[in-house]
């Protein structure tokens, strides 16, 4: 069955755990086991999945005793580490890595709890909440087939080989759930500008919303910053020319020399069939049917390019009487709205439109009339956007700057730009850890100053020099950070100080600096 | 402890108390013990009256419970121990009316130790709800004086307050019977005691070791030593490391008292009740406990000195040498936390960590004060498994002697080494050269020197026989007196590496309050912990610069540096006074460190 059998074989069921409950269900002695939406590995024995799930349910009950407003947030063991992300009332997921004796197996636990943050938003994007699917279906069997798949298929964008390698302090210099803009210069900004109106207005009077990407980043958004990380981040990870011709996600190419190679695709595309304890056989609800087609939005390979530049998929199935195939939809978090996705792709232009189910009449034929109707709208609008932007466009190291190794997250906006991976990947093992600790440390202060005092915000300026004489900085000013390290510098604080400033007043406006 | 009442069944023997039972015995002979009995007997009684002399600056501050989140209105309260702590606070807050000890010149205010009262929860101990609490309004920054002894006796982890305390500390069996805990009464704890328990081997069977466990302000951290389980929940914002240490400490402490072997009452009974062996020693480790707000030798592993002109100090050494030469393992001088001198027979060497364990105890422990004592004690990092026994005296209320030896039977023979110390000390004047460094206090950063002083420099006037006089043009003087040093400068700490000691400068405006003083000390017990971060520490150097403070630190191989600025500093300035601190530091290096004497030299 794919990816679980595959992963418990060869690292052994403990390298990592990943586990999501309910803690109102299974209530009564002997019904513990209802309890559990999803485990990984689906394989691994009751006993055990009993095992971590009783721990992470004693663990926030008690911790509640003296944190009644924030429970359980990780466990740190000699050998394991767990943590947890509470992501609907009640409703929790629980990641356990291992912690191998390798130097790689170190992780930031936020960096963790984002991968579990981003999963589950992007299950309520396609899906809807968890808690709605159980309150449809009591039994719960809906809930645990969908979360079964799609889960599982997040989780392949992490095989590298036949092992899952979660993000470790290699990936300091990224921040996951933000968006990564393209910088575009006045005039094309002006263009985008004005393809946006024209999509707009050629939708009729159909309230619609767009987002447009060039390669993986982004140019323009109509979506609210929620709605713009979710869809950008599915993008990145299916949609984008980059994707679809290599058929890899982003992530995986991220990683260094990992594109994902054949064996991790064929253990996804393999991975059709759903355990048997997640049709129900241990509870005894009649809905085992509904689950038999079970939308997998983050299935591999799934998505082409028509000929009309528009991508398709049969994720979404077909209609019965056309035998079209259906166009996705998806749920936005600001109106709960659920919303036909359109993607139109040119080049290296990827257009993403949302239209409301409800204001469609004739389903997909009338949504079909739609789309060429914007399409003609746009399509020299789309050429000529396409033209300006690559034109302009630097390449893979269009945000490198010579000497920093940086990452700058605007956390009011939901946007990060980083070093590019290539780059990151000349620094030492020992400045990225001390930076991965340093970013823990800073993780802390934040989060104190919010339980500490709400709505302030966190003015911090951290400079280490490490053992390896490496500069290691973090710098968290007014809803901004920017991590930065610097290898080849002058032995001196004030050098790198000034690097910092100049950095600043260059590419960040001067947020940084001092005055 | 009020509740162990061993010591009321116990003879109470006249002193001194020279134990000569087999090792074997030493366990159930501590219940016994001269001092524990002594101690047990002040808990007993009401602990506030007997120490009233002993109140310190530390708060216990509550604040309302449902409405008040930490600030808005407050309550003084520090009940030491017996019913009804709730109806002291009022009496407490009253009692603060005696007035906030004036920081001493001990270079922590007050003693034993200045700690912080205040309100608003930043880097304060004690925030609690206390729903039926008068409440006083306006205490924020006023010095609530520290109680030594047990607190909050009546709560347990069904109260409110009790489960608001800001930092919690617990020592268990691995049965879950509870042995110690810093708030509520142990026996009314069992329950939670076995929770803790559970977690723990809940984890073990998992074929895993719990260490930590966080939820949002909180952190539980879990210390496994054999049979004996200690836990701290604490939502204060000490990094992980301090708190691992913290729990060492305690663990340490408690092998000061009972050694290692206590292991054994374990493999024989794992049911086995510690508590009465304990029996009246809440005193030590809540002093202890005190210490982790105020401290440096608490997270920096090394002992500071009393600031002593080199003559003196060398004449102190050099009869404690003598003596050590009689057959006493260690001779120590100290004066509250600050060793005099201390001198090792040869090859023994002590760690800063026993020092402050073992000053901890005979500080806290009421009866060493009263007359001279002869007391079975272990030095953890020296042997965890046998014990010494100690000869202490108190010359004066705050200068005591302690000399350690490995036979039992050396109480006369020490008897006789302190009255010989007594005589030369007072002969040489070094017990009057003690009391006037006492009032004269350390390093200030308002003195730091412009340039580097004369070889023989002395830091501080009164040390000085020989060169500067009081108005030296060398002394730097900023305009601006009362805020600080040059450059902003607030406070620094420096550890050398090689001696095992620190200096730390005494406390000046604007680090006035004790609770300013206690954030300061939690800002460098952070810094140290980053800088000494496991698998890649230590750093080089850190800069940090945040709403209160800029912080520098330097690690070399000779020394630590720790320094505290105005948030304004300006860097280039900041980084040019560390320098001159460092070379201030080194141009008085025989008056505030034991040099030579080291044992750690051998």
């Amino acid at each position: 069955m794919g990816l679980a059998s595959a992963s418990t074989a060869t690292t052994g069921p403990e390298a990592m755990q990943l586990c999501i409950f309910d803690l109102r269900r299974g209530q009564n002695e002997g019904q513990e086991l209802d309890k559990i939406l999803f485990f990984y590995p689906a394989d691994l024995p009751f006993s055990a999945q009993f095992s971590v799930i009783g721990l992470s349910e004693g663990l926030i009950t008690f911790t509640r005793i003296f944190s009644p407003e924030a429970a359980c947030e990780a466990i740190e063991a000699d050998r394991h580490s767990h943590v947890f992300y509470e992501a609907e009332p009640d409703i929790w997921m629980v990641m356990v890595v291992e912690k191998s004796m390798e130097y790689e197996a170190k992780w930031r636990t936020d960096a963790l709890r984002k991968v579990l943050k981003e999963v589950h938003s992007l299950f309520v994007m396609f899906h809807g909440s968890v808690r709605a699917m159980l309150d449809k279906d009591p039994g719960g069997v809906l809930a645990r087939s969908h979360l079964y798949s799609f889960v599982m298929d997040y989780l392949g964008d992490f095989l590298v080989g036949k092992k899952l390698l979660m993000p470790s302090f290699r990936d300091s210099l990224k921040e996951r759930g933000t968006v990564q803009m393209l910088t575009v210069g006045r005039e094309a900004a002006i263009e985008v500008q004005s393809l946006v109106r024209v999509l707009e207005s050629s939708a009729g009077n159909l309230p619609c919303h767009s987002l447009i990407l060039f390669q993986d980043l982004l140019v323009s958004t109509t979506l609210s910053p929620d709605d713009t990380v979710n869809l950008f981040a599915y993008a990145v990870l299916r949609l984008t020319p980059h994707v679809l011709s290599s058929g890899a996600s982003s992530w995986s190419y991220l990683r260094k020399g990992a594109t994902a190679n054949v064996s991790s695709s064929s253990i996804l595309s393999d991975s059709g069939t759903v355990p048997e304890q997640y049709h129900g056989s241990h509870n005894n609800s009649s809905a085992g049917d509904n689950s038999s087609r079970v939308i997998r939005p983050l299935k591999l390979d799934k998505w082409s390019k028509g000929n009309d530049g528009f991508l398709a998929t049969d994720i979404w199935g077909a209609e019965p009487s056309t035998g079209v195939s259906a166009t996705p939809t998806v749920f936005l978090h600001q109106s709960e709205e659920r919303m036909y996705l359109c993607a139109h792709q040119h080049k290296s232009l990827t257009l993403l439109f949302l239209i409301p189910v409800s204001s469609v009449l004739n389903g997909e034929q009338g949504l079909s009339t739609v789309k060429q109707q914007v399409l003609e709208n746009v399509s020299l609008k789309l050429l000529k956007v396409e033209e300006k932007l690559s034109k302009g466009w630097g390449g893979e190291n269009a945000y490198h700057v010579s000497g920093y190794r940086y990452l700058l997250v605007d956390g009011d906006r939901n946007v990060s730009r980083a070093s590019p991976t290539g780059k990151v990947t000349t620094l030492s093992k020992e400045s990225l850890l001390a930076l991965s600790k340093l970013r823990e440390e800073v993780d802390r202060e934040k989060s104190r100053a919010q339980w500490d005092s709400p709505g302030h915000e966190k003015e911090l300026e951290v400079s280490i020099r490490a053992k390896n004489n490496a500069w290691v900085i973090a710098r968290v000013t007014r809803g901004k950070e920017l991590y930065m390290v610097l290898e080849k510098a002058n032995e001196t604080l004030l050098y790198a100080s000034d690097a910092v400033e100049k950095f600043s007043n260059r590419y960040c406006g001067g947020a940084f600096s001092l005055n | 402890m009020t509740s162990a009442s061993s010591s009321g069944d116990e003879t109470s023997d006249p002193k001194p108390n020279p134990i000569t039972k087999p090792p074997e015995d030493q366990l159930a002979a501590l219940a016994l013990s001269d001092t524990d009995s002594q101690a047990n007997g002040v808990a007993n009684e009401s602990p506030r009256g007997n120490n009233h002399n002993e109140i310190e600056n530390e708060e216990e501050v509550a604040a309302l419970t449902n409405s008040a989140p930490s600030g808005s209105s407050e309550v003084v309260e520090s009940s030491g121990g017996g019913g009804g702590g709730i109806l002291r606070a009022r009496s407490n807050s009253e009692l603060e009316a005696d007035g906030p000890e004036s920081p001493s010149s001990s270079g922590y205010a007050g003693g034993r130790g200045s700690s912080s009262a205040s309100s608003d929860g930043s880097g304060i101990d004690e925030i609690a709800a206390v729903s039926d609490v008068e409440v006083v309004d306006g205490v924020s920054d006023s010095q609530a004086p520290w109680v030594p002894g047990k607190r909050h006796v009546d709560e347990d982890d069904a109260s409110i307050s009790w489960r608001k305390r800001k930092k919690h500390f617990f020592i268990l069996s691995n049965s879950g019977k509870p042995i110690y805990s810093r708030h509520g009464d142990e026996h009314k704890l069992a329950g939670f005691s076995a929770t803790l328990q559970a977690i723990i081997s809940f984890v073990e069977n998992g074929g895993d070791r719990v260490k930590l466990v966080r939820a949002g302000k909180h952190q539980v951290v879990f210390l496994v030593k054999g049979p004996i389980y200690l836990v701290c929940i604490s939502c204060t914002e000490e990094p992980y490391e301090s708190l691992r240490m913290q729990l060492e400490l305690i663990y340490g402490q408690m092998l000061l008292i009972l050694t290692k072997s206590v292991n054994r009452c374990f493999e024989k009974n794992p049911k086995f009740d510690m508590t009465p062996l304990l029996g009246g020693t809440d005193i030590v480790f809540s002093s202890l406990i005190h210490s982790f707000s105020w401290n440096p030798a608490t997270f920096l592993h090394a002992y500071t000195c009393l600031p002593l002109a080199y003559a003196t100090r060398q004449a102190a050494g050099a009869i404690l040498q003598d003596v050590a030469d009689s057959g006493v393992l260690f001779a120590i001088l100290m004066c509250k936390h600050k060793v005099i001198s201390l001198v090792g027979a040869q090859k023994a060497s002590l760690h800063p960590d026993d020092m402050l364990l073992l000053s901890n105890f005979v500080m806290a422990s009421e009866s060493f004060r009263t007359s001279e004592s002869f007391s079975p004690i272990c030095l953890p990092r020296y042997n965890a498994m046998a014990f010494l026994y100690a000869y202490v005296h108190f010359f004066d209320a705050d200068t005591y002697l302690m000399l350690l030896t490995t036979s039992s039977e050396a109480f006369y023979h020490l008897k006789d080494c302190r009255i010989r110390i007594e005589m030369v000390l007072l002969k040489s004047s070094v017990l009057s050269e003690i009391q006037r460094s006492m009032l004269d206090g350390g390093m200030r950063v308002e003195e730091l020197p412009l340039d580097p002083l004369p070889r023989s420099g002395s830091f501080s006037p009164h040390l000085n026989q020989h060169t500067l006089p009081t108005d030296s043009p060398d002394r730097f003087r900023e305009p601006y007196d009362g805020v600080g040093g040059p450059a902003g400068l607030w406070h620094f700490v420096y550890r050398s590496i090689f001696l095992d000691q620190y200096v730390s400068s005494e406390f000046s405006a604007p680090i006035n309050s004790a609770r300013q003083q206690k954030r300061l000390y939690r800002a460098y017990q952070k810094l140290y912990a980053s800088m000494h971060e496991r698998g890649i520490g230590p750093h080089k150097t850190q800069f940090r610069r945040d709403e209160n403070y800029v912080l520098l630190c330097w690690v070399t191989q000779d020394f630590e540096l720790y320094a505290a600025f105005d948030p304004l500093a300006d860097k280039a300035l900041a980084i040019k006074t560390c320098n001159r601190v460092c070379q201030w530091v080194k141009d008085v290096e025989n008056e505030i460190f034991l040099l030579g004497a080291s044992p750690f030299s051998w």
